[in-house]
This record gives C-alpha cells, structure tokens and sequence, in this order.
C-alpha cells in the first residue's frame, strides 16, 4: 500500500527530474536562443523552468485542497446524518396529517439548522474552512504566478505591475484629497 | 389493505397547489431585478471617488438643528434603510423632522484595493461630515453607523470627537473575539493576509458564501418554500422580493480594509482593548465622551449582542444608552417592529439631544 512517504519520495523524484532536464536543455540551447533576444521565445525559455516548478508544486497544494475539501464534505454528511437520525425519531411521534404537516416541517428545519449551525460555529469546521481556504489561495498564487511568466514573455503587465500601479493611484488620490483640504481651509482663513 | 400508504388528502391537495404555484409564480411574480424599491427621493450632495452623501429630501419641516449622517455597512446596500416605504428607517427619522444624509460607498473596483480603515474614517466620512456642517451651518452633527458601518461611525467618533454631538451605534461590530455567530468562527480562521495579498478586494462571492452558512435551512430552503406558497399574497411578495433584491447585491470590500477589519476586529479584538491604529492614531473608545445610544438586536445572527454591547461599556460618556430589542439583525432597521418601538425610541432620544 502506497504511504504518503512513498508519495512524497516519487513527487520528489519527478520534481528534480523534471527540473534537471529544464536546467540542462536550458542552458544547452539559451547561447544559441540569444540570437533572439527580441522575441518572445527567448523570453519564454529563460522563464520555462519557472513553469515547470510551479506546476509542480500546485500538484502539491492540489492534494492539500483535496483532503481539505474532502475533510469539508465529511463534516457536512456526518452532521447531516446526525441530524436525520434525530427527525427519524420525533417525526413518527407527530401524526401525519395535514394540520400538523407544518408541525413536522418546523421539527426538521429545527434539528438541521441546530445541528449545522453547531458545526458551522466549531473549532473543526472553522480550522479547516480556513485551511481550505488557504490552499485555494496557494492554487491561485500558483496560477497567477505562471500567468505572469506567460504575460512577462509577451510584454503585457502582470497582477504585481498593477498592484503597484494600484498602490501608487493610492498614494496620490490621497495626497490630492489632502491638498485639496488644505487648499480649502486655507481660503476659508482669508 | 394492511400496508396501505394513507396520506392525508389534504397534504395531496396542498403538494398540488405548491406545485401550481411554482409553475404559475413567473406569471403572477416580478423579478426581484424589476422591483422598484420606491426610495426616498435624494439629492447627491457630494462625490468622492466612487463614495456618494445622500441627502434625502425631507416631506415635513425640518424641527431639529443637528443633522444626522448615516454611515451604512460594507456589505451590501444602503436601500435596506429605505426598502419600503412602510418600513423605511430613513422616512421615519425623516418625518420625526431630522434632517437625513447617508453615505453609499459605491462600488469598489481593483484599483480601489489599497482603501483602508484610514481611507474611510479619516477620509470618506470626515469630508462627508465636514460638507454636512458647513451645509447645515452647525459645528456638529448626530452619526449613526449600522453594523459594519457602525464599527466605522464609532472609530470616527472617537478619532474626532469634536465634530460629533451624538452618536448612535445600531448593531456595530466591536468585539469580534466576543461574537458568538457563525461570521466570528470563520472569521477568526481565515488567513486574511494571504487572502487579500492573493485575490486583492473581497468578492461578494466570498460574502454569498458566508451568508449561506448563516441559517442554512430557514433561509436556503423553508424561506424559499414560504415564498411559493405564498405566491398569492402581494404583501408578502412585494416584501420578500425587496429582501431579496437587497440580500443579492453586495459590492467587493476593499483588500486592504478587509485585512484590517478581520485582524484588528475579529482576530486581535484591539478595537475594544483602546488599542487600534488608525492612519498612525491610536483609536480610545474613551475619547468618545458625546451622548451614545447603542443598539442591539438579541436574535441578531450577523453580530451578535456579545460583540455590539462592549461599546456601550467601554466609551467615555456619562450619557450613554443601551437598548436590546427582541428581534434580528435586519429586524431591527427594516421591519413594523423597527417603526413601533426602535425608531420612536432613537427619535425620542435624539431630539433631546438635537437642540431645535
């Protein structure tokens, strides 16, 4: 039976494999590939080992979000069949019949919304919402990051080229908005 | 028979009509994107960025001097305080003679990732407050927050005390480590730096998610099934489609607020401990020494009383009011409940401290 040990080994293996033969043809072809450096594939090959390991890793992190997300589902069965088992037992107590049909409703809306609010308000499902979560982001950082290698290539701003033009906007809208406040209490002085 | 099925024909008869009437609902039903809301007429009295100051046009005379500024929450929109002219929190403050503004923050898009706490307490509601006084002429006005918007009105309250005669805090996030909701849990476990490093402004998907887990069977399913049966009622109808035109928009919070907001409220609780910075200064809730009525809502599954009530305790004023109403959330700004005892209340209130 493969272990998680087996797994990791064999994931390390293909990891440096995959990384030697990126090094290796890289730095076989790169001399020749600089007779285009104004293209886009010269570009690209310096930036390939860069996919390479990213594509590498998200598998990684893609095996995190799975058990995460596997761990999420678990949580909301067993808490449904929980929650089933206790209307199971105080339905047949109210009679079936059309005055207290609401009655039977009222019981199962009650049971299954304590029982999921209970869970929803734990330690387990809050701990591993947010684990869940964090691997989904580590997935789009992934993602992001051979984006950018692609868009870098092509000469196109990344996500990072307009976090900083977003931060500079920042900074001016706000020393505008100053200026702006000064200039105004200023007249009101005069 | 011995193992006949007996069934109620009465339970037949109303699975027949359910089903009749989501089949018929469409022709009987607008869309809630079709509903006019019927909203207050406003003038926009000022603009900045993508921030707008509502100035709602008055149908009495003004009576009382003290204009008040409403700063609605982060999450969704403003119209939950006009959603029905019946049930309108900015009507009944209205006819009570006050004179009303609220800020609507908009949209925000990417590029508006970096607003922060400072952004909008220092920024937003400061130039909105200082346009209501030069307007009105009067060297302070009343400020009411309301959830989100409540946490907002009171760091603003305590950063410029002196521009504030009263403050009303409806529900405010304060306490975060203290809220016993489900937003807390989540809230507390999420990894709020990397997220917002990540994916920038929080999307309303986000906020959808969170919300489906609030009251997951009443409100994912037996709401909706009260609806189809009700189909023929228009004053459920009608109200139900307001709700949920409401619920349905929310606007993406700024990245770096939203980073603030959980880590400083809900994580490190440093609100309530006098020990929050905001654009570098120290926020003390003993600053705010202006009369104060907090209030709280016992059935409120978004804030809970645990998280509203330590307000009331921690400011600095000597007159100071708290009032714990027996409904929720929404209950207590937009319901009948709301126009016969919440507003009456705060309006009584106010106009004692709101000289003519």
């Amino acid at each position: 039976m493969a272990t998680d040990t087996d797994y990791k080994k064999s994931l390390e293996y293909y990891k440096h494999l995959s990384l030697f033969w990126t090094d290796m043809v890289y730095l076989m072809a790169s001399k020749p590939a600089a007779l285009t450096s104004a293209g886009p594939m010269r570009k690209f090959a310096i930036q390939a080992k860069k996919l390479t390991t990213e594509m590498i890793e998200a598998n990684e992190d893609l095996t995190e979000f799975n058990t995460r997300l596997a761990e999420y589902y678990k949580q909301l069965s067993d808490t449904w069949i929980e929650a089933q088992e206790k209307v199971n037992k105080k339905i047949p107590e109210i009679p079936q019949d059309m005055e207290n049909l609401e009655a039977s409703k009222r019981v199962w809306i009650d049971m299954f919304e304590n029982d999921f609010t209970q869970l929803f308000d734990s330690q387990k499902f809050g701990e591993n919402f947010g684990k869940l979560i964090s691997s989904e982001l580590e997935l789009s950082k992934h993602w992001n990051s051979m984006l950018s290698t692609l868009l870098e290539t092509a000469n196109v701003p990344t996500k990072n080229d307009l976090d900083d033009v977003y931060k500079e906007l920042h900074s001016l809208r706000k020393r505008v908005s100053k200026l702006e406040k000064n200039e105004g209490s200023d007249n009101d002085g005069k | 028979m011995e193992n006949e099925l007996k069934i109620d024909p009465k339970i037949v008869s109303e699975f027949f009509k359910f089903n009749k009437n989501i089949i018929e609902a469409p022709k009987m039903v607008p869309a809630p994107g079709e509903i006019n809301l019927e909203m207050t007429p406003y003038d926009v009295a000022y603009t900045e960025d993508k921030v707008r100051l509502l100035h709602f046009n008055s149908p009495t005379q003004k009576q009382h001097k003290v204009p008040i500024v409403i700063a609605y929450a982060l999450i969704n929109r403003y119209h939950i305080l006009d959603i029905h002219p019946q049930k309108s929190w900015v009507r009944n403050i209205l006819t009570q003679g006050f004179d009303v503004y609220m800020i609507d923050w908009g949209t925000p898009t990417k590029i508006d990732k970096y607003l922060s706490f400072d952004d909008y307490v220092n920024g937003y509601i400061d130039n909105c407050v200082d346009f209501v006084r030069n307007e009105a002429s009067v060297e302070k006005v009343s400020l009411q927050g309301y959830c989100t918007g409540g946490t907002l009105a009171t760091v603003y309250a305590a950063l410029h005390p002196n521009k504030i005669k009263n403050l009303i805090a409806t529900a405010p996030v304060i306490d975060g480590k203290r809220d016993t909701t489900v937003v807390g849990n989540l809230a507390k476990h999420v990894d709020v730096d990397n997220m917002v490093e990540t994916i920038g402004n929080m999307p309303p998907e986000f906020m959808y998610y969170v919300f489906s887990v609030l009251k997951p069977f009443e409100q994912g399913i037996e709401k909706y099934i009260n609806f189809f049966r009700n189909v023929e009622d228009k004053n459920y109808v009608d109200n139900f489609l307001r709700i949920e035109k409401w619920l349905s928009e929310t606007p993406p919070i700024p990245g770096e607020l939203f980073k603030q907001w959980i880590r400083d409220i809900y994580q490190d609780s440093v609100l309530i401990q006098n020990n929050m910075y905001v654009g570098g200064k120290l926020v003390s809730l003993k600053n705010i020494t202006m009369p104060i009525f907090t209030q709280v809502a016992v059935g409120d599954h978004l804030v809970s009383p645990e998280c509203s009530m330590p307000l009331h305790y921690a400011v600095g004023s000597e007159d100071k009011t708290l009032r714990i109403y027996p409904t929720g959330h929404v209950g207590m700004i937009a319901s009948s409940f709301s126009q016969k005892v919440v507003l009456p209340e705060l309006g009584q209130w106010l106009k004692e401290r709101s000289e003519k």
